[in-house]
């Protein structure tokens, strides 16, 4: 991980920042700030916070003084314009390599990322970081513009978060989620559903119990396929898609990514590691390790998730060799006992 | 061969079907072949091109498949005819078909069916042709079809199964339909001499053709 770094410097500024701050308002904690700030009656909607959402967000070990330290005791009547700590002051190896490129021009931390509601890159579904970039380019134009040289650029922008292909990264993993379909019609969509529209499904034994039947916070193959089997679960299905392993803000356009065997081709370095994003009650996603391989399995890995090239299965491909051969089986015999017995035929 | 009496098999749209489609299958199958095997198969130089290859050939096909369709329902008005194998085809041509490919050929007799523009196959052919232009083609085609439309099709596609099983169908058909070439090639050359069925897929002339009149045609002319 290349966070290592970045988290000393963070400890040395979260320390610092303590010691700045005078110790009565230390004690002010976020629930004090979001008595007010939690409560649409205290509040009008722009300051509005969602504690439950705070609550669960990476910043929420830091509490709310330490990024906005100008308060004082007349908080809200006293001056106004609480300062803002930058994110650079915290994130600096990530914020500078995002300053070095050409987008920093077009957009700033602020406006990617919610200072209230920060989540890592492991805590997300997978398609809903494009929520970020969307706000400024949105997908019609995106499918139009990327189609000039992608084919299926459609589904291409629809599955995909962009960072995959505009970000680069060591290596790519798959991350599966549980969708599902929006009204009881045979043919109608699945969608990524609320945590709460799952928790009903899965009852008191929790969303991942759907899957992880066993309870020991792995998906095994077995697992994945009594899942998809299971006819008590058909308006439950599994979605892939791909993501980078490690979060680069080196934000462009990669030239490899012309090339399709970028990602379109198995082999070693493949793609056969993947995990399952299982939503939490606060809008962030936990992810489970599921069993190498898995998206492999012909028919009931993942039944929604197939790139060609790279997520072929074996056994399917020791089908169609078979059904091949037999296809040389007439030239090869008829034609050897043609070729012994064509003396009869010379008439 | 008493006679050496020419008669017109093949009719141009059927040649002109047969070959698009021929060459489009075969391009199919290069094409996918590196579209599934990318880091062994680079024939066609990038993976891109393979792509849109194979989609353009999928379309060629499918249009010339159409073609043929039309031709023979609507046009010839034979398709029936021709293709669906009758209850006596059934019951005893197969068998004796199978007796000629697999036994009397070999002895040097000839071949119990002759064709003719009314009756161009014998019963294996009809019952093979009719399994690869009804079942297997109009599958593949339509399997294609869906996945170069995933996302406007989506609920469809789950409604069948999901991308897997759509993948899986394409892949299992196209690999039949790999196996059918050699053997259908190979069967081809099974006339009086090796070429003459090709020519006659090119020319539309069948040389040897039948001296026996249409009407006594129905499989029971005996071989000499
Ligand atoms: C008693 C309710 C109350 C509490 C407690 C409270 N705030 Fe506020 N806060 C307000 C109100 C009301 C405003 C709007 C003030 C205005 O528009 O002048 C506000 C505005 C703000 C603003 C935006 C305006 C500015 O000055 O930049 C920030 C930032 C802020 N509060 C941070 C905090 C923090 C951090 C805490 C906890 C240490 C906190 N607030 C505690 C009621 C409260
Ligand atoms: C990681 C640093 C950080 C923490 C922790 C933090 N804030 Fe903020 N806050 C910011 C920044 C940066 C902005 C300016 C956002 C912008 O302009 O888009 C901001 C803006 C605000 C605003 C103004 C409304 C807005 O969205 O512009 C309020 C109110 C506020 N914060 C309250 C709080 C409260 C209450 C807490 C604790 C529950 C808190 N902040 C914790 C960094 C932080
Ligand atoms: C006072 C220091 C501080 C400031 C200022 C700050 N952050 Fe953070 N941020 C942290 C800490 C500490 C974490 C938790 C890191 C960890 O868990 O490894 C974090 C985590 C995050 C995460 C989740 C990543 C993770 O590894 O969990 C995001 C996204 C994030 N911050 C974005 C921002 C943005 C955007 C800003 C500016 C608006 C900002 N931060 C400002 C300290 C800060
Ligand atoms: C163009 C949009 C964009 C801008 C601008 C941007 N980010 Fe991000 N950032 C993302 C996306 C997308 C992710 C990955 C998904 C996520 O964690 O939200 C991310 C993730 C992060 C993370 C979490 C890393 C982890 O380990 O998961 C941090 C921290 C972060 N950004 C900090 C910053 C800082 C600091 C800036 C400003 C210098 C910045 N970002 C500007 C889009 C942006
Ligand atoms: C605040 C608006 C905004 C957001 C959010 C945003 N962008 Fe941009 N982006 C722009 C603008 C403006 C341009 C320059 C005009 C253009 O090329 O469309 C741009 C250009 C780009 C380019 C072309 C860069 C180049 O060097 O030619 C890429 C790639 C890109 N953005 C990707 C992203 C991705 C990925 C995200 C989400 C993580 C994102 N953008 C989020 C505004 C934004
Ligand atoms: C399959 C990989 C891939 C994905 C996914 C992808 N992009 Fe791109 N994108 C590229 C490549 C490669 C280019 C360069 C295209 C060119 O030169 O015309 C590009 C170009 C761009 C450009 C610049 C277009 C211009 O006018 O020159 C923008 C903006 C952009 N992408 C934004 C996005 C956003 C936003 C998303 C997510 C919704 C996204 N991309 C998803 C690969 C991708
Ligand atoms: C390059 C390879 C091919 C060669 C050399 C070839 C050759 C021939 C020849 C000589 C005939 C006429 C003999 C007969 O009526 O049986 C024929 C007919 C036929 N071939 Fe092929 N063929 C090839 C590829 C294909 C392919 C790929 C398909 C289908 C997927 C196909 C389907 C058919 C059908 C359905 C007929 C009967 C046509 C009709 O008269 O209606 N052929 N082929």
């Amino acid at each position: 991980m290349n966070h290592s770094y970045d988290s000393k410097l963070l400890f040395a500024a979260f320390l610092g920042a303590l010691l700045l701050v005078p110790c009565a308002l230390a004690a002010m904690d976020s629930d004090y700030c979001l008595m007010c700030h939690g409560d649409a009656d205290m509040v009008n909607a722009e300051l509005l916070i969602v504690p439950t959402t705070f609550d669960t967000t990476a910043h929420a070990v830091l509490g709310c003084v330490v990024c906005h330290d100008t308060i004082g005791d007349d908080h809200p009547s006293g001056v106004s314009e609480l300062s803002r700590a930058t994110c650079l002051d915290c994130h600096d190896t990530l914020g500078q390599e995002y300053l070095m490129t050409d987008h920093a021009n077009y957009a700033i931390c602020g406006d990617c990322h919610n200072p209230h509601e920060a989540r890592a890159m492991k805590a997300m579904a997978g398609y809903d970081m494009n929520d970020k970039c969307i706000r400024c380019h949105d997908s019609q134009t995106m499918v139009d513009v990327h189609k000039v040289w992608l084919p299926q650029a459609d589904l291409h922008i629809a599955k995909l978060p962009c960072i995959t292909c505009h970000t680069g990264s060591e290596g790519y993993e798959i991350v599966l989620n549980i969708v599902v379909r929006q009204d009881d019609r045979f043919f109608s969509r699945f969608e990524l559903p609320e945590y709460q529209i799952l928790k009903e499904i899965s009852g008191d034994a929790g969303i991942l119990s759907l899957i992880d039947t066993n309870g020991d916070n792995f998906i095994a193959l077995t697992e994945l396929r009594r899942f998809n089997r299971n006819p008590a679960y058909r308006n439950l299905r599994l979605e892939g898609t791909l993501v980078p392993s490690d979060v680069s803000h080196d934000l462009k356009t990669l030239d490899n990514r012309y090339d399709c065997t970028f990602c379109h081709i198995s082999g070693p370095k493949s793609l056969q590691t993947s995990f399952l994003a299982i939503p939490n009650r606060d809008g962030g996603y936990q992810r489970v390790t599921v069993e190498q391989g898995a998206v492999l399995d012909a028919l009931y890995g993942t039944p929604d998730f197939y790139m060609v090239g790279t997520t072929r299965s074996a056994s399917m491909n020791i089908l169609g060799l078979l059904i091949i051969s037999a296809g040389l089986v007439m030239p090869i015999g008829h034609g050897l006992l043609r070729f012994l017995t064509r003396k009869n035929r010379q008439h | 061969m008493a006679e050496n009496t020419k008669i017109y098999l093949q009719p141009t749209p059927v040649r002109i079907w047969h070959w698009l489609n021929a060459f489009g299958i075969v391009t199919l199958t290069v094409s996918g072949a590196q579209i599934r095997f990318p880091e062994y198969i680079s024939l066609l130089g990038s993976y891109k091109s393979a792509i849109y290859l194979h989609n353009t050939a999928g379309f060629v096909v499918a249009i010339s498949f159409t073609l043929w369709f039309f031709y023979y329902v609507f046009i010839a008005r034979s398709m029936a005819n021709l293709y669906v194998p009758k209850v006596e085809d059934l019951k005893t041509g197969l068998l004796r078909q199978a007796k000629f490919y697999f036994l009397t050929y070999f002895l040097g007799w000839e071949n119990p069916h002759h064709p003719t523009p009314r009756n161009k196959f014998n019963p294996m052919q009809k019952s093979a042709y009719l399994a690869i232009m009804f079942v297997l083609m109009p599958l593949v085609s339509l399997t294609g079809i869906f996945m170069t439309n995933v996302e406007p099709l989506r609920g469809v596609i789950v409604m069948m199964g999901g991308m897997k099983i759509l993948m899986s169908v394409h892949f299992l058909l196209a690999c039949c339909l790999i196996a059918f070439l050699p053997t259908h090639v190979y069967l081809t050359t099974l006339g009086h001499t090796p070429m003459e069925h090709i020519k006659t897929m090119w020319t539309g002339w069948e040389e040897n053709g039948n001296d026996v009149p249409d009407h006594k045609e129905n499989g029971t002319v005996p071989s000499h």
